[in-house]
Order: C-alpha cells, then sequence, then structure tokens
C-alpha cells in the first residue's frame, strides 16, 4: 500500500516534469522558429502562452504588431526591442490582468495616429517601459484599475510637427481608478490625457515640450500631485470636475505661447488646489467659471499674471504667496472669494496689531482686465508705466473688487528661495567693470583734462 | 566733418563741465543701486515683476534727464550767442547739428554707463543672480531711449527761445509719452470703428519712441506672449535676429528723420538772420 503510494508519487512528480520539459522545449522551439534573421515575431510568442504564464523575453529585436488576449506577463530588459513599422497597435491588450514591463517599443508607422499600446482589459501594469512613438503613446479605453508606472514616453522626431498632428503621450477614456505614476513623458500633443475617467491618481510625472501636461476633462475624484512640467504650453489644464485635488505639483517657464498658463482651472467645483509652485509662467493660475473651491498655500513667482479669475465666484484663497509677479493678480466679474493671509509682494501693508497681517486690505484693480477683455488690441499696454497711471486712478465700484482682507506682511522664506539659479553674474561684473572704466575715462579724459 | 568733429569735441567738453550732468549722473547711479538693493533677494532674470519695475522706473527717469539735456543745450547755443557767432564762421548747419547730437549722445551714455558698470560691479561683488543676457539687453534699452528722446530734446531746443520754454516743453512731451500716452490714446482710439483700433495702435506705437523701446525689450526678455494673440506675429518676428535689425533700422530711421527737421528748422533761422 505505502509502496503503492509511493509510486503514484513518482509518477505524478515524473509527468510534471516532462510537462515543464515540453512547455520549456516548445517555447525555445517557438523562440527559435520564429526568428527570422535578428527580428522575432512577439505574436508567436504570446501564442504559445498560456493564462498565467510569466515570461522574460531573451534580448533581442522583436516585430509588432502582437495582441494579447489572455492573462500573461511579459517581461523584458534593456536589451528588449519592439519595432512596429505598421499602422496597428504596437501591442493591444484585451485581457484583464496583463503585465508587461521593460521593453522599449519603437511605433514609427509615419502619418498614423495608433498608439504604442492600446488597453481593452481592467488591472493591467504597464511598467518601465520606454516608448517612441509617432502616433500615440498609451491608449486605455474602457479599462479601470490599470497601473501605469516609470515609463518614458517621447515623440519620434522631436519638434517636427505641429501639436495637432500628433498623438497624446497617455490617453485614457472611460478608465477609472486608474494609477499614473513617475511617467517621463515629453514631445506628444498632451501628455497625459484623461477623459470620463474617476478616481485617477496622477502623481510624480515628469512633463516637457508638450500641449498641455495633464489634461482632465470629467475626472471627478481624481488627483494629480506632485507632478513636474516645464515648456509646456499649458501645465494642467482641469475642465468640468468636482472634488479634485492638485496638490505639490511644479509648473515653470510656460510662457512661449499666447495661450500658456501654469495651470488652467476651467469649470472646477469643490476642489482643492494647494502646495502648488508655478514659476515663471505667462499666467500663473488662470480660473475661469469655476466655484466653490479651496486654493492654499501655492506659490505663484515670476509670472507674467500671477493669478487670474474670470467669472469665478466663492472661492477661497488662503495662505498663497504671490512673488517678483509682473501683475500679481487680476479679477474680473468674480464675486464672494473669500481671500485671506495671503502674502503680495508689491503690497505695501499696514500692521497695527502686530499679529503678522496687514489691517489695511489689498483689492485686486479689475481696469486692464476688463479693458482688454472688451478690446483685445490694448494688451499692447501691459503693464507700461501709463497704464498703471490710469488703473490706479480707476477706484469705480470699489466694494466689488476681490480684495484680501488680511493679505500677510512676510512671505515664507522657503517658498521665495527659488530652485532656479541665474547664471552671469562673473559676466555682469565683467562688462560692469568695462562700462565704468570707460565713463570715468570718457569723463576725465573728453571733459575734465585741458588739452 | 572736421567741423562736425569739432563741434562734437566741445559739446562734450562743455556737457562734462556742466552741473547738471553730474546731477543726472548721481540721480541715476543712486537710482540705480536702489534698484538693486530692492531686488538683492530675487532673481534678475526674463520678464518678472523684478524686471518690470526696473523697466517702469527707468522709463520714469532717463528720457526727462535726457529731454533736459538735449534742449538745454540747444537753447543755451541761442541765450548764449555762441550760435550767432558761430553762423558767421564757414561751418554748415547740418554738421553743427549732428555734432551737437554726437556729444551729447556720448555725454548721456557716459552717464548710463556709469550708472550701469556700477550697478554691474556690485551686483557682481555682492554675488547677485543677475542673469548677463537681461543686464546687457537694459543697457541696450536705455541706450535706444536716450538716443531716442535725444532727437525729440533736439527738436525742442529749436523750437523753444529760451531755457524755461524748453522745461516745460520738456515736461509736457515727457508726461505725454510715458505716462499720459495710454490714457489719451484709449479714449481717442474709442471713437474709431473697432477694426482700425489695432492698426492705428500699432502706428502710434512706432511715434511714440518710450513705448517703441519698451515694446521691443519686453517681447526680447521672454514675455511677448503677455500681449496676446492679437500681436503673435509681431512678437514671433521681433523674438528672431531679424527682429533686432529691424529695430535698429527702425531707430536710425527714426534719428535722420528728426535731424533733417532740426536741421531744417535751424537752417531756417539762420538764413533769417
Amino acid at each position: 500500500m505505502k509502496k503503492a503510494e509511493q509510486t503514484l508519487i513518482y509518477r505524478l512528480l515524473f509527468i510534471a516534469l516532462l510537462l515543464i520539459c515540453h512547455q520549456v522545449l516548445n517555447m525555445e522551439e517557438a523562440l527559435a522558429s520564429t526568428s527570422i534573421g535578428q527580428v522575432n515575431s512577439l505574436q508567436a510568442i504570446i501564442d504559445q502562452l498560456d493564462a498565467g504564464d510569466a515570461i522574460e523575453l531573451p534580448p533581442g529585436t522583436y516585430a509588432g504588431p502582437a495582441t494579447i488576449d489572455k492573462m500573461v506577463s511579459i517581461r523584458g530588459n534593456s536589451e528588449v526591442t519592439l519595432l512596429n513599422p505598421s499602422g496597428a497597435p504596437a501591442i493591444s491588450i484585451l485581457s484583464d490582468g496583463v503585465h508587461l514591463a521593460n521593453i522599449q517599443i519603437k511605433n514609427n508607422a509615419s502619418g498614423d495616429q495608433s498608439p504604442a499600446i492600446l488597453v481593452k482589459s481592467h488591472q493591467v501594469t504597464l511598467e518601465d517601459l520606454t516608448i517612441q512613438t509617432s502616433g500615440y503613446g498609451i491608449i486605455l479605453r474602457d479599462a479601470d484599475q490599470a497601473i501605469l508606472q516609470n515609463n518614458t514616453i517621447t515623440w519620434f522626431k522631436p519638434e517636427a510637427n505641429k501639436p495637432k498632428q500628433k498623438g497624446n503621450g497617455i490617453d485614457l477614456y472611460n478608465s477609472n481608478g486608474t494609477l499614473i505614476k513617475n511617467n517621463h513623458i515629453t514631445g506628444v500633443r498632451d501628455a497625459i490625457y484623461l477623459e470620463k475617467s474617476r478616481n485617477a491618481r496622477i502623481q510624480g510625472n515628469k512633463l516637457s515640450r508638450t500641449r498641455y501636461g495633464i489634461h482632465c476633462m470629467y475626472i471627478d475624484g481624481s488627483s494629480v500631485i506632485d507632478n513636474e512640467g516645464q515648456y509646456n504650453i499649458t501645465g494642467a489644464m482641469v475642465m468640468g470636475v468636482k472634488n479634485v485635488v492638485v496638490s505639490g505639483n511644479v509648473f515653470r517657464r510656460q510662457s512661449q505661447n499666447v495661450h500658456s498658463q501654469g495651470i488652467l482651472l476651467y469649470d472646477v467645483q469643490s476642489s482643492s488646489i494647494n502646495k502648488n509652485v508655478v514659476e515663471g509662467n505667462r499666467v500663473g493660475i488662470y480660473m475661469e467659471q469655476s466655484s466653490e473651491n479651496e486654493l492654499s498655500n501655492n506659490a505663484v513667482l515670476r509670472n507674467f499674471i500671477g493669478i487670474q479669475l474670470i467669472n469665478s465666484n466663492s472661492n477661497q484663497f488662503h495662505g498663497n504667496e504671490f512673488i517678483a509677479n509682473v501683475i500679481e493678480a487680476e479679477a474680473a466679474d468674480s464675486q464672494k472669494n473669500e481671500m485671506m493671509r495671503n502674502y503680495w509682494d508689491s503690497f505695501q501693508g499696514l500692521d497695527l496689531n502686530h499679529d503678522g497681517t496687514s489691517e489695511i486690505p489689498y483689492a485686486i484693480n479689475p481696469f486692464y482686465q476688463l479693458l482688454v477683455t472688451q478690446t483685445p488690441a490694448y494688451q499692447l499696454f501691459f503693464q507700461s508705466p501709463g497704464m498703471t497711471f490710469l488703473s490706479d486712478m480707476f477706484t469705480n465700484g470699489q466694494e466689488d473688487w476681490s480684495t484680501d482682507s488680511s493679505p500677510l506682511m512676510n512671505a515664507d522664506i522657503s517658498h521665495t528661495v527659488s530652485t532656479e539659479s541665474a547664471k552671469g553674474s562673473a559676466d555682469v561684473l565683467a562688462i560692469g567693470l568695462l562700462l565704468l572704466c570707460t565713463a570715468i575715462y570718457t569723463i576725465i579724459y573728453l571733459g575734465v583734462m585741458r588739452e | 566733418m572736421n567741423d562736425m568733429l569739432q563741434v562734437a569735441r566741445r559739446e562734450i567738453k562743455t556737457g562734462f563741465r556742466n552741473p547738471w550732468s553730474y546731477t543726472f549722473l548721481i540721480l541715476f547711479c543712486v537710482f540705480s543701486l536702489c534698484l538693486l538693493v530692492i531686488n538683492s533677494q530675487s532673481i534678475v532674470q526674463g520678464y518678472s515683476g523684478v524686471t518690470g519695475s526696473m523697466l517702469s522706473l527707468i522709463l520714469y527717469l532717463l528720457p526727462l534727464m535726457t529731454l533736459f539735456l538735449g534742449s538745454f543745450s540747444l537753447t543755451a547755443e541761442k541765450e548764449e550767442g555762441s550760435w550767432q557767432l558761430l553762423s558767421t564762421y564757414p561751418i554748415g548747419t547740418l554738421s553743427f547739428i549732428v555734432g551737437k547730437y554726437i556729444g551729447l549722445s556720448i555725454v548721456l551714455l557716459t552717464i548710463v554707463a556709469f550708472g550701469y558698470g556700477l550697478m554691474g560691479v556690485i551686483s557682481g561683488l555682492v554675488g547677485m543672480s543677475f542673469a548677463s543676457s537681461t543686464y546687457v539687453l537694459f543697457i541696450a534699452f536705455s541706450c535706444g531711449l536716450v538716443l531716442l528722446f535725444l532727437t525729440l530734446a533736439l527738436l525742442i531746443g529749436s523750437l523753444s527761445k529760451n531755457r524755461w520754454q524748453a522745461l516745460t516743453v520738456s515736461v509736457s512731451i515727457w508726461f505725454f509719452a510715458v505716462i499720459g500716452w495710454q490714457t489719451i490714446l484709449i479714449s481717442v482710439l474709442n471713437f474709431l470703428p473697432y477694426t482700425w483700433i489695432k492698426p492705428t495702435l500699432v502706428a502710434l506705437t512706432f511715434i511714440n519712441p518710450a513705448e517703441l523701446v519698451r515694446l521691443f525689450v519686453v517681447i526680447k526678455l521672454g514675455g511677448g506672449s503677455i500681449l496676446g494673440p492679437e500681436y503673435y506675429q509681431w512678437v514671433e518676428w521681433i523674438q528672431r535676429s531679424s527682429g533686432s535689425w529691424l529695430f535698429i533700422a527702425v531707430c536710425l530711421l527714426w534719428i535722420s528723420f528728426s535731424i533733417m527737421v532740426v536741421y531744417w528748422l535751424w537752417e531756417r533761422g539762420r538764413s533769417h538772420g
């Protein structure tokens, strides 16, 4: 009895071993048979896999397009490259729970809008992918709970095309609960585009030289946290949302385009925008038709216009710092906004009771804003001495202006120290010295000395 | 040519012996150092609140200084009778006017150079972050202002009988060009059909040296996008290097045209005795 049992176990073990061997042989066969010269067909490898399999691709070059229709995990290493010259997506994921990692994808079908990766299933994980695309990067359609992290997405031909002809880096539609984390995206149309996708979390991404760094429409309950953007047309464009958190983001140098902004909020309700840094943009924070939001502890530095409010009512602003902006704030048709304890560097307050806030309120003069809304041609007068003079004379209806009732007297130093550093102090010294010497020489030689 | 150089030399000599020049030199130095102190915490780079306020303050001071020194120099020629004396010599009126212009611009540019030199040396020694491109642009901005307003100053000096008249006219021209310009334009342009506003505004901007130079610097500092989509093409064009050449060409045109007008005025005065 005992012996029979032992024999059975041995036999089972033997069969298992055989099966494994068979599988391995099969796979090697598949790998061997599909290699056409240097390029292997990825589809052939996937076809050999069973649901639940995990595979690491040997280094080499593979060819797309491929469709994954079973739950598998495919991992490459830094030497795995997938080429896709066809018009179809390089990889289409149709099964739930697929895991793709560490593959370089070159999606270079010219003049085509197809994505490098198309996901149409739930719980998909895409990580450490390096995607070069001449269409879209990653597209998610009706795909919930995906995780996209540590991916790099770049445009195939840098600066070759206009934004309209490019595709988006990461593009979501009707895909809820997605985590988009630590991705680097540059050169595409919109780096991260979300539409009708609730409860997304967009965190720690680096976005540059795109149209919109983050473009959100109808994404209630999502959060945009700790992202960094520069040289985009607009850093974060948030539109048509409720209960969103935009926090800890840094947007710099978005000033090239006539429509550039750091953070653009349009039709945003009941959301929290806090601890963001917007520096050197055309407009730091632009807000239109938005209400019931809380903007707090944002650092608004060196923008042409710090904050611009249009038709935005009943928002709360506190603890924000406005430093070295050409114009700190513009507000038109915006009422019932509660502003308290913000720091405005050009405002000279008066603190009688030493509580750190000024007893004189800071009111935002709407004159210029109203003028250019009526006649955009007058934007030529932006912050000219004459315009400042004229604005100061305009005090009509002052009680309706957006007003900070208790502006802070001093800024939080940690925010004012910019992370940027201007180079060229030595150059300035040299030029200065040259000028000074020339001037003194001219005065003495041509003016003072007698012939 | 030789006459012109002689006139210029004489102008420089009297310019640097004129206490007014040193008053303005000190004013400009104090002023640029104050700017430096105010901005010592900030980075001076690109178009920001810091450079914006520097622009405005320079726009207030330099044109006024130029108009005073320039127009007084010409009225002094009339009041002190040295022009009457010079007209008896075989010296061309054009040589006289151009010599005056060159001499005065050297005096004024020396004042500007001294002020900026001091500013650059001190900011360099203190270790302030002052981007060299911004610094150079500001120097160019100031020189442009001086050279353009100097032609206006010569015009004022030619038309005025004495210093007091020149002073009054200078202040009103300064107020009109620097402070009242926007107010006047907005009120007048509102009578025009809407589509005419922008072209008229652009054309008038070429007439006002203060606006012309200010806009050029704002665009070169990278602030062109704030002017809005209306001026997108202008901005894009001026940002390129060809934009600088265009600007220089416009300035030269401005200067030569005004000098011709001044020449005509003096030539007429000379022949009419």
